[in-house]
């Protein structure tokens, strides 16, 4: 009885801190990784690192992280070592304030800061096979690793203004990220099921691109889909709710890289 | 040359049936246009072709329908120690070749 | 055609002369907006005014007749309407429907004409949290992206087709 009352207790605690942020009409439900919307098909094509397409990124990465680049010639192995040892839980911990800097950074983003500052190279652009190719391996080394994102001290006013966004209705539509990634996960939408929004898998093989793409690249397709001006890939509003989605989805396992429709 | 990815077993048994699996980086550019859509010529992988200690095992002809960054699978049976080698050739003549050592001991 | 007008609440207040009466409502319709000038002015010319009486709008919009044909197809097309996205109808020839919003099915025997105009043209009056987008508005919006800046989804002909087309829905079954 006295269990059943702290379970009832914790459930309703639970169901309002859960709906408080959101525009959402119905209680969240728990958040649920991407892949478990695919088809079986899918899943399995996912989970084969054979037939997987997001290795072929992958396997561009690990080539580049051996490379020297830039005017100080060095390669990112040279500080780093094996990446299998030092990049592993890195991506979990990303988006993460820059303690140098103060400034938001994801994983793009650091990969850039170390180009540009300790390699004396140019920075990679957004899409380019070579960024979502490092972005892609270093992640990978995190495959199976719960979300762990620091979301206190620094990083919380990009938490917050991540939120703002989330729950702000935009464009011609006029929605809200939260209305259907919260309120709606798991239901369809013509013949796609609508995500928890959590960005676990990042850079993903897309069906729809025929190709690897960023979460940018993910959150501007929701921005055109609700008729919104859509923001630069790396603009930090997108940051901050790359960094939000992270904060959802502590505890979700890294799936880089991830198959979706 | 294209990024590749091959995967086949480090060693197997006289005998033993073993599966092979590659993808290849390429966007196979079907060429087809429909109103307001890419006008772009046609770009596909138009034949892998696959050897094992030098002789063909497998060969395809790849069509315009099959999606990008083409992935097969197949099967053959191990004879030798040999390289399995890879080669695509697309519409621009570019040709990229892959290959990974079977064992047999 | 007002005769009725006293027993409604109205939310846009109506002036006797009727071009008076459009500036006013799309006046009241743009208040306290953050967008500039210049496009209130260009949306005030788009938008038809409209009466809202408790959960409808009683009158077409701009008093144009719809038409259900025209109105099926807006329904079902992507780049129109779109509503399928969300929606189920009674089509069987339309594979993967919708289930964000309520099925289309008897829509038109649930709802009067007016009850669905309403919920067309703006639905967050009725329900501030819905999901359902305001086909017929250009006030209060974020961030609306160029190409649609100042424009409604569906113009006032194109929301009297839709309502023409869900009226006819008056049967629960599918078929």
């Amino acid at each position: 009885m006295k269990g059943w009352r702290t379970g009832l207790a914790i459930g309703l605690a639970l169901a309002v801190w859960r709906s408080s942020p959101g525009l959402a009409e119905e209680a969240s439900p728990s958040l649920h990784p991407a892949t478990e919307y695919l088809s079986t098909g899918m899943k399995a094509e996912q989970a084969d690192l054979a037939r997987n397409r997001g290795m072929l990124w992958v396997d561009q990465g690990a080539a580049l992280w051996r490379q020297a680049q830039g005017v100080a010639g060095k390669a990112c192995a040279d500080c780093h070592g094996e990446a299998e040892a030092s990049m592993r839980g890195v991506a979990a911990r990303y988006p993460a304030v820059d303690a140098t800097s103060n400034r938001l950074l994801n994983l793009e983003g650091r990969i850039n800061q170390c180009r540009t500052t300790r390699q004396q190279a140019q920075a990679l652009a957004y899409e380019s096979n070579e960024l979502l190719g490092l972005t892609a391996f270093i992640a990978y080394q995190s495959r199976g690793l719960p979300v762990n994102v620091a979301t206190g001290g620094p990083a919380q006013p990009y938490v917050e203004a991540g939120r703002k966004l989330w729950n702000e209705r935009q464009g011609q539509l006029n929605l809200a990220c939260a209305q259907c990634h919260e309120a709606k996960a798991g239901h369809k939408l013509r013949g796609d099921t609508i995500s928890s929004g959590v960005g676990t898998g990042y850079p993903v093989y897309r069906l729809e691109w025929q190709g690897m793409g960023s979460l940018h690249r993910r959150l501007r397709a929701c921005q055109l889909g609700v008729r919104a001006i859509q923001f630069d890939q790396g603009a930090p509003e997108y940051l901050a709710l790359e960094l939000y989605l992270a904060s959802r989805a502590a505890g979700l396992p890294i799936e880089t890289p991830a198959l979706r429709r | 040359m294209r990024p590749a990815r091959i995967v086949v077993p480090e060693t197997a048994k006289v005998g033993e049936i073993v599966e092979i699996k590659a993808l290849i980086q390429h966007p196979m550019v079907t060429g087809h246009t429909a109103a307001g859509a890419n006008t772009e010529p046609r770009d596909i992988i138009h034949t892998l072709t696959v050897t094992y200690d030098g002789a063909e095992i497998f060969r395809a002809d790849f069509m315009p329908g099959i999606a990008a960054n083409p992935y097969v699978a197949f099967t053959t049976v191990a004879t030798v120690t040999g390289d399995i080698v890879f080669t695509w050739t697309d519409d621009k003549s570019e040709v990229t070749t892959a290959a990974r050592t079977l064992r047999v001991p | 055609m007002r005769a009725a007008r006293k027993s409604y609440s109205v939310a846009v207040p109506a002036a006797a002369c009727a071009n008076k009466r459009r500036t006013l409502a799309v006046g009241v319709l743009l208040g306290g907006l953050l967008l500039p000038g210049a496009l209130k002015t260009a949306a005030a010319e788009q938008l038809a005014p409209f009466e809202i009486v408790g959960d409808a709008i009683p009158l077409a919009l701009d008093g144009l007749p719809g038409d259900a044909e025209r109105g099926r197809v807006i329904v079902l097309d992507r780049t129109g309407g779109n509503c399928l996205i969300c929606h189920k109808v009674p089509v069987a020839s339309e594979p993967f429907q919708g289930e964000l919003g309520p099925d289309l099915a008897g829509v038109g025997g649930r709802l009067t004409a007016a009850q669905i105009r309403q919920r067309l043209v703006d639905q967050s009056r009725l329900d501030r949290a819905t999901l359902m987008p305001p086909y017929y508005r250009v006030d209060n919006l974020t961030r609306v992206a160029a190409p649609f800046q100042g424009k409604p989804v569906l113009n006032a002909q194109q929301i009297e087709d839709v309502v023409a087309w869900l009226a006819t829905l008056k049967d629960q079954e599918r078929p």
